[in-house]
Protein backbone atom coordinates (compact mmCIF):
# COMPACT_ATOMS: atom_id res chain seq x y z
CA UNK A 1 0.00 0.00 0.00
CA UNK A 2 3.22 2.23 0.57
CA UNK A 3 4.68 1.47 -2.80
CA UNK A 4 1.20 2.52 -4.37
CA UNK A 5 0.63 5.68 -2.16
CA UNK A 6 4.55 6.37 -2.80
CA UNK A 7 3.63 6.17 -6.65
CA UNK A 8 0.91 7.81 -6.96
CA UNK A 9 2.41 10.83 -5.47
CA UNK A 10 5.49 11.01 -7.94
CA UNK A 11 3.32 10.57 -10.83
CA UNK A 12 0.85 13.24 -9.74
CA UNK A 13 3.99 15.56 -8.76
CA UNK A 14 5.73 15.00 -12.29
CA UNK A 15 1.89 15.88 -14.28
CA UNK A 16 1.32 18.47 -11.94
CA UNK A 17 5.13 20.10 -12.07
CA UNK A 18 4.12 19.46 -15.97
CA UNK A 19 1.26 21.51 -16.02
CA UNK A 20 2.16 23.96 -13.83
CA UNK A 21 4.91 24.29 -16.57
CA UNK A 22 2.52 24.62 -19.46
CA UNK A 23 0.98 27.54 -17.53
CA UNK A 24 4.30 29.63 -17.25
CA UNK A 25 5.50 28.89 -21.13
CA UNK A 26 3.58 31.80 -22.07
CA UNK A 27 4.80 34.08 -20.00
CA UNK A 28 8.40 33.19 -20.83
CA UNK A 29 7.80 35.17 -24.50
CA UNK A 30 7.44 38.53 -23.69
CA UNK A 31 10.73 38.49 -21.44
CA UNK A 32 13.05 37.97 -24.15
CA UNK A 33 10.90 40.31 -26.32
CA UNK A 34 11.43 42.95 -23.59
CA UNK A 35 14.84 42.48 -23.14
CA UNK A 36 15.71 42.50 -27.26
CA UNK A 37 13.25 45.78 -26.61
CA UNK A 38 15.98 47.30 -24.60
CA UNK A 39 18.76 46.36 -26.01
CA UNK A 40 17.63 47.86 -29.57
CA UNK A 41 19.08 51.13 -28.42
CA UNK A 42 22.34 50.10 -26.95
CA UNK A 43 23.25 47.55 -30.06
CA UNK A 44 22.60 50.47 -32.16
CA UNK A 45 25.03 52.44 -30.06
CA UNK A 46 27.97 50.03 -30.45
CA UNK A 47 28.35 51.13 -33.89
CA UNK A 48 30.62 54.44 -33.99
CA UNK A 49 28.43 56.65 -36.23
CA UNK A 50 24.72 55.50 -36.73
CA UNK A 51 23.34 56.08 -39.65
CA UNK A 52 20.04 55.90 -38.83
CA UNK A 53 18.78 57.87 -36.28
CA UNK A 54 17.97 55.50 -32.66
CA UNK A 55 14.45 53.54 -32.99
CA UNK A 56 11.86 54.84 -31.29
CA UNK A 57 11.14 53.51 -27.54
CA UNK A 58 7.92 51.53 -29.17
CA UNK A 59 9.63 49.69 -32.30
CA UNK A 60 9.40 46.25 -32.87
CA UNK A 61 12.21 44.78 -32.23
CA UNK A 62 14.77 44.10 -35.53
CA UNK A 63 16.53 40.62 -35.53
CA UNK A 64 19.65 42.36 -34.75
CA UNK A 65 18.59 43.59 -31.71
CA UNK A 66 17.25 40.60 -30.76
CA UNK A 67 20.27 38.23 -31.76
CA UNK A 68 22.12 40.69 -29.14
CA UNK A 69 19.97 40.18 -26.96
CA UNK A 70 19.74 36.70 -26.58
CA UNK A 71 23.77 36.63 -26.57
CA UNK A 72 23.74 38.65 -23.59
CA UNK A 73 21.01 36.42 -22.05
CA UNK A 74 22.59 33.19 -23.16
CA UNK A 75 25.77 34.64 -21.20
CA UNK A 76 23.86 35.39 -18.19
CA UNK A 77 22.46 31.94 -18.22
CA UNK A 78 25.17 29.69 -18.66
CA UNK A 79 27.33 31.93 -16.03
CA UNK A 80 23.90 31.09 -13.83
CA UNK A 81 23.46 27.84 -14.73
CA UNK A 82 26.69 26.23 -16.00
CA UNK A 83 28.59 27.83 -13.50
CA UNK A 84 27.48 26.16 -10.48
CA UNK A 85 29.42 23.37 -11.48
CA UNK A 86 31.77 24.39 -14.41
CA UNK A 87 34.73 26.71 -14.94
CA UNK A 88 34.88 29.41 -17.57
CA UNK A 89 33.86 28.91 -20.60
CA UNK A 90 34.86 26.63 -23.41
CA UNK A 91 33.72 27.11 -26.57
CA UNK A 92 33.94 23.80 -28.80
CA UNK A 93 32.51 23.44 -32.93
CA UNK A 94 28.54 24.10 -32.80
CA UNK A 95 27.82 20.55 -33.66
CA UNK A 96 29.95 19.27 -30.98
CA UNK A 97 28.43 22.05 -28.62
CA UNK A 98 24.69 20.93 -29.71
CA UNK A 99 25.40 17.53 -28.12
CA UNK A 100 26.95 18.88 -25.26
CA UNK A 101 23.99 20.67 -24.34
CA UNK A 102 21.62 18.35 -24.80
CA UNK A 103 23.28 16.08 -22.25
CA UNK A 104 23.43 19.08 -20.16
CA UNK A 105 19.88 19.92 -20.23
CA UNK A 106 19.09 16.23 -19.27
CA UNK A 107 22.14 16.09 -16.53
CA UNK A 108 21.96 19.42 -14.84
CA UNK A 109 17.98 19.65 -15.88
CA UNK A 110 17.88 23.29 -17.30
CA UNK A 111 15.40 24.59 -18.60
CA UNK A 112 14.41 24.44 -22.90
CA UNK A 113 14.85 28.37 -23.34
CA UNK A 114 18.28 27.61 -21.19
CA UNK A 115 19.21 25.23 -23.58
CA UNK A 116 18.29 27.38 -26.78
CA UNK A 117 19.81 30.62 -25.24
CA UNK A 118 23.25 28.75 -23.76
CA UNK A 119 23.66 27.02 -27.25
CA UNK A 120 23.41 29.99 -29.02
CA UNK A 121 25.92 31.57 -26.73
CA UNK A 122 28.14 29.41 -27.03
CA UNK A 123 28.52 28.88 -31.05
CA UNK A 124 28.85 32.64 -31.43
CA UNK B 1 11.87 -2.24 10.98
CA UNK B 2 15.31 -3.39 11.52
CA UNK B 3 14.70 -5.31 15.23
CA UNK B 4 11.07 -6.99 13.65
CA UNK B 5 13.20 -8.46 10.88
CA UNK B 6 15.87 -9.68 13.04
CA UNK B 7 13.24 -10.96 15.86
CA UNK B 8 11.53 -12.45 13.41
CA UNK B 9 14.29 -14.31 11.53
CA UNK B 10 15.13 -17.18 14.11
CA UNK B 11 11.73 -17.92 14.61
CA UNK B 12 10.94 -18.60 11.05
CA UNK B 13 13.85 -20.78 10.82
CA UNK B 14 12.65 -23.25 14.15
CA UNK B 15 9.17 -23.90 12.05
CA UNK B 16 8.22 -27.23 10.85
CA UNK B 17 9.00 -28.11 7.42
CA UNK B 18 5.92 -28.63 6.17
CA UNK B 19 4.88 -25.32 7.89
CA UNK B 20 7.38 -23.55 6.27
CA UNK B 21 6.60 -24.94 3.09
CA UNK B 22 2.91 -23.66 3.76
CA UNK B 23 4.01 -20.18 4.54
CA UNK B 24 6.27 -20.11 1.95
CA UNK B 25 3.13 -20.89 -0.71
CA UNK B 26 1.36 -18.40 1.14
CA UNK B 27 3.85 -16.02 0.38
CA UNK B 28 4.37 -17.03 -2.94
CA UNK B 29 0.47 -16.27 -3.78
CA UNK B 30 0.41 -13.04 -1.92
CA UNK B 31 3.21 -11.71 -3.67
CA UNK B 32 2.40 -12.82 -6.78
CA UNK B 33 -1.04 -10.56 -7.01
CA UNK B 34 1.10 -7.60 -5.24
CA UNK B 35 3.74 -7.76 -7.73
CA UNK B 36 1.00 -7.57 -10.69
CA UNK B 37 -0.29 -4.59 -9.18
CA UNK B 38 2.86 -2.76 -8.81
CA UNK B 39 3.82 -3.37 -12.27
CA UNK B 40 0.31 -1.95 -13.28
CA UNK B 41 0.98 1.00 -11.06
CA UNK B 42 4.48 1.17 -13.17
CA UNK B 43 2.99 1.02 -16.35
CA UNK B 44 0.14 3.30 -15.74
CA UNK B 45 2.73 5.85 -14.98
CA UNK B 46 4.59 5.63 -18.15
CA UNK B 47 1.47 6.01 -19.94
CA UNK B 48 0.56 8.71 -17.69
CA UNK B 49 4.05 10.24 -18.41
CA UNK B 50 3.85 9.86 -22.40
CA UNK B 51 0.61 10.95 -22.08
CA UNK B 52 1.49 14.20 -20.54
CA UNK B 53 4.14 14.38 -23.19
CA UNK B 54 1.96 14.33 -26.42
CA UNK B 55 -0.18 16.83 -24.66
CA UNK B 56 1.95 19.46 -24.21
CA UNK B 57 4.17 18.22 -27.15
CA UNK B 58 5.50 21.11 -29.74
CA UNK B 59 8.54 21.76 -31.16
CA UNK B 60 11.41 22.31 -28.70
CA UNK B 61 12.67 25.27 -29.64
CA UNK B 62 9.48 27.51 -30.45
CA UNK B 63 8.99 29.14 -27.32
CA UNK B 64 7.63 32.09 -29.33
CA UNK B 65 6.56 32.89 -32.59
CA UNK B 66 9.60 35.30 -33.33
CA UNK B 67 11.79 32.72 -32.06
CA UNK B 68 10.77 30.29 -33.75
CA UNK B 69 11.07 32.02 -36.99
CA UNK B 70 14.45 32.43 -36.34
CA UNK B 71 15.07 28.78 -35.46
CA UNK B 72 13.29 28.35 -38.96
CA UNK B 73 16.01 30.57 -40.75
CA UNK B 74 19.16 29.35 -38.76
CA UNK B 75 21.37 26.81 -40.54
CA UNK B 76 21.80 23.45 -40.49
CA UNK B 77 25.38 23.04 -39.36
CA UNK B 78 24.11 22.83 -35.72
CA UNK B 79 22.36 19.62 -35.35
CA UNK B 80 24.28 17.39 -32.96
CA UNK B 81 26.83 15.10 -33.52
CA UNK B 82 27.87 11.78 -31.45
CA UNK B 83 30.88 12.55 -29.22
CA UNK B 84 33.25 10.93 -27.50
CA UNK B 85 34.03 12.28 -24.37
CA UNK B 86 35.76 11.73 -20.79
CA UNK B 87 38.02 12.13 -18.49
CA UNK B 88 41.58 11.01 -16.77
CA UNK B 89 43.35 11.91 -13.98
CA UNK B 90 46.12 10.83 -11.45
CA UNK B 91 45.83 11.49 -8.08
CA UNK B 92 48.17 10.73 -5.09
CA UNK B 93 47.57 10.60 -1.71
CA UNK B 94 49.46 9.84 1.63
CA UNK B 95 46.87 8.86 4.48
CA UNK B 96 48.75 8.76 7.40
CA UNK B 97 51.98 8.53 5.54
CA UNK B 98 50.83 5.73 3.57
CA UNK B 99 51.37 6.44 -0.11
CA UNK B 100 47.68 5.55 -2.08
CA UNK B 101 48.30 5.78 -6.32
CA UNK B 102 44.87 6.06 -7.88
CA UNK B 103 44.83 6.31 -11.75
CA UNK B 104 41.43 6.84 -12.89
CA UNK B 105 39.67 7.10 -16.50
CA UNK B 106 35.90 7.51 -17.42
CA UNK B 107 34.61 7.52 -21.27
CA UNK B 108 31.53 9.09 -21.99
CA UNK B 109 29.56 8.15 -24.91
CA UNK B 110 26.73 10.48 -26.20
CA UNK B 111 24.91 9.74 -29.25
CA UNK B 112 21.98 12.51 -29.98
CA UNK B 113 19.23 11.10 -32.11
CA UNK B 114 16.76 13.39 -34.06
CA UNK B 115 15.27 16.36 -32.05
CA UNK B 116 14.56 14.60 -28.67
CA UNK B 117 16.84 10.94 -28.25
CA UNK B 118 20.04 10.94 -26.05
CA UNK B 119 21.97 7.65 -25.77
CA UNK B 120 24.09 8.61 -23.13
CA UNK B 121 26.88 5.97 -21.08
CA UNK B 122 29.74 6.57 -19.15
CA UNK B 123 32.32 3.76 -18.00
CA UNK B 124 34.95 3.95 -15.65
CA UNK B 125 38.25 2.50 -15.09
CA UNK B 126 40.17 2.68 -12.22
CA UNK B 127 43.00 1.22 -10.01
CA UNK B 128 43.75 1.78 -6.04
CA UNK B 129 47.35 1.29 -5.77
CA UNK B 130 49.01 0.71 -2.52
CA UNK B 131 52.51 -0.92 -1.41
CA UNK B 132 51.55 -4.17 0.07
CA UNK B 133 53.79 -5.61 3.00
CA UNK B 134 56.58 -8.18 1.83
CA UNK B 135 56.43 -6.95 -1.93
CA UNK B 136 57.75 -4.11 -4.03
CA UNK B 137 56.30 -1.51 -6.04
CA UNK B 138 52.08 -0.70 -5.74
CA UNK B 139 49.51 -3.00 -6.49
CA UNK B 140 46.13 -3.01 -7.27
CA UNK B 141 43.15 -4.16 -9.33
CA UNK B 142 41.62 -2.99 -12.03
CA UNK B 143 38.16 -2.03 -11.37
CA UNK B 144 35.42 -1.49 -14.42
CA UNK B 145 32.19 -0.04 -14.01
CA UNK B 146 29.18 1.08 -16.10
CA UNK B 147 28.40 4.32 -14.23
CA UNK B 148 25.14 5.18 -16.25
CA UNK B 149 24.14 3.63 -19.62
CA UNK B 150 20.69 5.11 -20.55
CA UNK B 151 18.26 6.49 -23.62
CA UNK B 152 16.58 9.64 -22.56
CA UNK B 153 13.66 11.24 -24.23
CA UNK B 154 12.61 15.03 -24.33
CA UNK B 155 8.99 14.60 -24.60
CA UNK B 156 8.35 18.25 -24.07
CA UNK B 157 10.22 21.29 -22.69
CA UNK B 158 9.69 20.21 -19.26
CA UNK B 159 9.78 16.46 -19.23
CA UNK B 160 12.69 14.20 -19.96
CA UNK B 161 11.70 10.52 -19.53
CA UNK B 162 15.47 8.01 -18.71
CA UNK B 163 15.24 4.43 -19.18
CA UNK B 164 18.27 2.48 -18.27
CA UNK B 165 20.91 2.61 -15.61
CA UNK B 166 20.90 6.49 -14.42
CA UNK B 167 22.81 8.01 -11.72
CA UNK B 168 21.04 8.22 -8.81
CA UNK B 169 19.50 11.51 -8.34
CA UNK B 170 20.38 11.79 -4.30
CA UNK B 171 22.22 14.94 -3.56
CA UNK B 172 24.05 16.93 -6.14
CA UNK B 173 27.65 15.47 -6.02
CA UNK B 174 26.87 12.09 -7.43
CA UNK B 175 24.99 13.73 -10.49
CA UNK B 176 26.56 16.75 -10.94
CA UNK B 177 30.36 17.61 -9.44
CA UNK B 178 31.11 13.24 -9.43
CA UNK B 179 34.02 13.42 -12.39
CA UNK B 180 37.64 14.13 -11.34
CA UNK B 181 38.11 17.40 -13.64
CA UNK B 182 34.03 18.98 -12.08
CA UNK B 183 35.50 18.06 -8.38
CA UNK B 184 36.92 20.93 -6.28
CA UNK B 185 38.61 18.41 -3.59
CA UNK B 186 39.28 14.99 -5.22
CA UNK B 187 38.46 13.14 -2.02
CA UNK B 188 34.92 12.08 -2.08
CA UNK B 189 32.14 13.62 0.91
CA UNK B 190 31.84 10.73 3.29
CA UNK B 191 27.48 11.26 3.14
CA UNK B 192 28.52 10.35 -0.22
CA UNK B 193 27.18 6.52 -0.66
CA UNK B 194 23.90 7.57 1.07
CA UNK B 195 20.81 7.17 -1.31
CA UNK B 196 23.04 6.78 -4.22
CA UNK B 197 23.09 2.66 -4.06
CA UNK B 198 26.16 0.20 -4.27
CA UNK B 199 27.37 1.52 -7.39
CA UNK B 200 26.46 5.33 -7.42
CA UNK B 201 23.42 4.41 -9.91
CA UNK B 202 20.10 3.00 -10.08
CA UNK B 203 18.70 0.78 -12.74
CA UNK B 204 14.88 1.83 -13.79
CA UNK B 205 13.02 4.87 -14.86
CA UNK B 206 12.84 7.97 -14.19
CA UNK B 207 11.38 11.31 -15.09
CA UNK B 208 12.72 14.83 -14.84
CA UNK B 209 12.72 17.90 -15.78
CA UNK B 210 13.29 21.80 -15.09
CA UNK B 211 10.90 25.27 -15.99
CA UNK B 212 11.08 28.80 -14.90
CA UNK B 213 8.11 29.18 -12.48
CA UNK B 214 8.65 33.01 -12.68
CA UNK B 215 10.90 35.05 -13.45
CA UNK B 216 12.93 34.56 -10.19
CA UNK B 217 12.65 30.90 -9.55
CA UNK B 218 13.39 28.13 -11.86
CA UNK B 219 11.92 24.44 -10.51
CA UNK B 220 13.64 21.61 -11.27
CA UNK B 221 12.73 18.08 -10.24
CA UNK B 222 13.84 14.06 -11.01
CA UNK B 223 11.51 11.27 -10.11
CA UNK B 224 12.45 7.17 -10.76
CA UNK B 225 12.01 3.87 -9.53
CA UNK B 226 14.73 1.45 -9.38
CA UNK B 227 14.65 -2.24 -10.05
CA UNK B 228 16.87 -4.72 -7.56
CA UNK B 229 19.62 -5.55 -10.21
CA UNK B 230 22.92 -7.53 -8.50
CA UNK B 231 24.63 -8.08 -11.60
CA UNK B 232 27.61 -6.60 -11.52
CA UNK B 233 28.77 -3.98 -12.23
CA UNK B 234 25.44 -2.79 -12.80
CA UNK B 235 24.38 -3.83 -9.13
CA UNK B 236 21.92 -1.35 -7.95
CA UNK B 237 18.82 -1.52 -5.25
CA UNK B 238 14.94 -1.78 -5.39
CA UNK B 239 14.33 1.98 -4.36
CA UNK B 240 11.85 4.85 -5.54
CA UNK B 241 12.60 8.50 -5.01
CA UNK B 242 12.77 11.56 -6.28
CA UNK B 243 14.60 14.91 -6.19
CA UNK B 244 13.23 18.93 -6.04
CA UNK B 245 15.16 22.03 -6.19
CA UNK B 246 14.28 25.51 -6.31
CA UNK B 247 16.74 27.92 -8.19
CA UNK B 248 16.90 31.68 -7.99
CA UNK B 249 18.49 33.23 -11.03
CA UNK B 250 18.97 36.97 -9.54
CA UNK B 251 20.60 35.53 -5.67
CA UNK B 252 22.41 32.35 -7.74
CA UNK B 253 21.20 30.17 -5.23
CA UNK B 254 19.94 26.86 -5.53
CA UNK B 255 18.25 25.20 -2.68
CA UNK B 256 16.74 21.27 -2.87
CA UNK B 257 16.10 17.85 -1.31
CA UNK B 258 16.34 14.82 -2.05
CA UNK B 259 13.88 11.71 -0.68
CA UNK B 260 14.35 8.10 -1.07
CA UNK B 261 12.52 5.09 -0.03
CA UNK B 262 13.75 1.61 -0.09
CA UNK B 263 12.03 -0.95 -1.53
CA UNK B 264 13.88 -3.93 0.31
CA UNK B 265 15.52 -4.64 3.27
CA UNK B 266 14.23 -2.58 6.43
CA UNK B 267 12.15 -0.09 3.70
CA UNK B 268 13.81 3.08 5.27
CA UNK B 269 13.15 6.32 4.26
CA UNK B 270 16.79 8.69 3.42
CA UNK B 271 16.57 12.41 3.38
CA UNK B 272 19.10 15.03 1.90
CA UNK B 273 19.11 18.95 1.42
CA UNK B 274 21.34 20.75 -0.97
CA UNK B 275 22.49 24.26 -1.79
CA UNK B 276 24.79 25.84 -4.35
CA UNK B 277 25.65 29.75 -3.45
CA UNK B 278 27.06 31.88 -6.11
CA UNK B 279 27.42 35.65 -5.00
CA UNK B 280 27.13 38.03 -8.13
CA UNK B 281 30.11 40.40 -6.44
CA UNK B 282 32.62 37.29 -5.71
CA UNK B 283 33.81 34.58 -7.57
CA UNK B 284 32.80 32.43 -4.90
CA UNK B 285 30.75 29.00 -5.06
CA UNK B 286 29.42 27.49 -2.05
CA UNK B 287 28.14 24.51 -2.14
CA UNK B 288 26.80 22.19 0.90
CA UNK B 289 24.68 18.71 1.66
CA UNK B 290 22.65 16.84 4.64
CA UNK B 291 22.11 13.37 4.21
CA UNK B 292 20.07 11.61 6.97
CA UNK B 293 19.90 7.56 6.78
CA UNK B 294 19.51 4.51 8.87
CA UNK B 295 22.98 4.00 7.82
CA UNK B 296 24.51 7.71 9.19
CA UNK B 297 23.94 11.22 8.89
CA UNK B 298 26.27 14.17 7.79
CA UNK B 299 26.97 17.17 5.80
CA UNK B 300 29.31 18.46 4.00
CA UNK B 301 30.25 22.65 3.45
CA UNK B 302 32.57 23.24 0.46
CA UNK B 303 33.56 27.05 -0.37
CA UNK B 304 35.81 27.83 -3.53
CA UNK B 305 37.37 31.23 -4.10
CA UNK B 306 38.83 32.22 -7.55
CA UNK B 307 41.94 34.63 -6.87
CA UNK B 308 41.13 36.49 -10.25
CA UNK B 309 40.40 39.83 -8.22
CA UNK B 310 43.73 40.34 -6.71
CA UNK B 311 45.54 42.95 -8.30
CA UNK B 312 48.75 40.85 -8.79
CA UNK B 313 49.89 38.49 -11.48
CA UNK B 314 46.10 38.37 -13.16
CA UNK B 315 46.81 35.80 -15.36
CA UNK B 316 48.13 33.38 -13.04
CA UNK B 317 45.23 34.52 -10.46
CA UNK B 318 42.60 33.92 -12.39
CA UNK B 319 43.45 30.37 -13.04
CA UNK B 320 44.20 29.76 -9.66
CA UNK B 321 40.96 28.61 -6.94
CA UNK B 322 41.33 28.07 -3.01
CA UNK B 323 39.02 25.38 -1.89
CA UNK B 324 38.16 24.18 1.53
CA UNK B 325 35.66 21.51 2.67
CA UNK B 326 34.34 20.66 6.27
CA UNK B 327 32.28 17.95 7.25
CA UNK B 328 30.67 15.41 9.67
CA UNK B 329 29.46 11.88 9.81
CA UNK B 330 28.10 10.25 12.12
CA UNK B 331 27.29 6.45 12.13
CA UNK B 332 23.74 5.27 12.16
CA UNK B 333 22.13 1.80 13.83
CA UNK B 334 22.52 -0.11 10.67
CA UNK B 335 25.96 -0.66 8.87
CA UNK B 336 26.98 0.09 5.42
CA UNK B 337 30.80 -0.86 4.16
CA UNK B 338 30.87 2.10 2.34
CA UNK B 339 30.83 4.84 5.40
CA UNK B 340 32.94 5.28 8.08
CA UNK B 341 32.73 2.71 10.48
CA UNK B 342 32.73 5.42 13.55
CA UNK B 343 31.64 8.92 13.58
CA UNK B 344 34.25 10.94 11.60
CA UNK B 345 35.20 14.90 11.05
CA UNK B 346 37.43 16.18 8.45
CA UNK B 347 38.52 19.14 7.63
CA UNK B 348 40.54 19.73 4.12
CA UNK B 349 41.78 22.51 2.33
CA UNK B 350 43.59 23.13 -1.04
CA UNK B 351 44.47 24.82 -4.24
CA UNK B 352 43.75 23.98 -8.13
CA UNK B 353 45.16 25.47 -10.80
CA UNK B 354 43.80 25.64 -14.23
CA UNK B 355 46.31 25.76 -16.74
CA UNK B 356 44.29 25.30 -19.43
CA UNK B 357 40.22 24.39 -20.28
CA UNK B 358 39.87 21.06 -19.18
CA UNK B 359 43.74 20.54 -17.69
CA UNK B 360 43.75 21.16 -13.85
CA UNK B 361 46.04 20.36 -11.35
CA UNK B 362 45.29 20.21 -7.44
CA UNK B 363 47.26 20.06 -3.90
CA UNK B 364 45.50 19.78 -0.41
CA UNK B 365 45.64 19.20 2.54
CA UNK B 366 43.24 17.20 5.34
CA UNK B 367 43.22 15.88 8.67
CA UNK B 368 40.94 13.53 9.85
CA UNK B 369 39.44 13.33 13.20
CA UNK B 370 37.77 10.02 14.81
CA UNK B 371 37.78 7.55 17.50
CA UNK B 372 39.86 5.45 14.93
CA UNK B 373 42.81 7.94 15.35
CA UNK B 374 43.56 11.35 14.04
CA UNK B 375 45.67 10.87 10.36
CA UNK B 376 46.91 13.60 7.55
CA UNK B 377 45.89 13.13 4.34
CA UNK B 378 47.86 14.49 1.24
CA UNK B 379 46.90 14.60 -2.11
CA UNK B 380 48.08 15.62 -5.36
CA UNK B 381 46.04 15.11 -8.79
CA UNK B 382 46.17 16.00 -12.11
CA UNK B 383 42.86 15.62 -14.23
CA UNK B 384 42.78 16.20 -17.75
CA UNK B 385 38.56 16.56 -20.02
CA UNK B 386 38.45 15.62 -23.51
CA UNK B 387 36.37 15.62 -26.24
CA UNK B 388 36.27 14.12 -29.49
CA UNK B 389 33.37 14.26 -32.03
CA UNK B 390 32.59 11.41 -34.04
CA UNK B 391 31.33 12.46 -37.37
CA UNK B 392 33.16 15.20 -39.67
CA UNK B 393 31.35 18.59 -38.58
CA UNK B 394 31.71 18.37 -35.34
CA UNK B 395 34.98 20.14 -35.07
CA UNK B 396 34.20 22.75 -38.14
CA UNK B 397 33.45 25.76 -36.57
Amino acid sequence: MNKRRILVALSALSLASAVFAANQETKQAPAIAAAAQEQQPTADADAPEPATPPAPANAKPTPRSIEAAERIEGEKRFRTNCGRCHQAPHKFPPRTMATVIRHMRVRSMITDEDQRLILRYMTQ
Amino acid sequence: MAIIHRTWEPVRNARPAAIEREVNARLVRTAAPRSRSFLTLRLALILAALLASSQFQRPLHAQSQSLATQDAAQPDNDKPVPIFTGSAGYITDFTGGSPDLHPIASGVLLIPIGDRWLIESRDSFEVDMVQEPGRSGFHGLLQKEVDYAQADFIANPYLTITVGRFLTPFGIYNERLYPVWIRNLQSDPLILPIGIGPSNASTGAMFRGGFSASQSVTVNYAVYFSALSKVTPVDSERTAGGRAGLFFPKLRLEVGGSFQHRLQDERSNLFGAHAIWQPNSLPLDVRAEVARSREGSGYWIEPAYRLSQLPFLRDEMRRTQIVARVQQFWVGPSANDALPAVNSQVFEAGVNYYFMDGLKGSFNYGRQFSSQGNVNVWTMAATYRFVLPFERGGNQQ
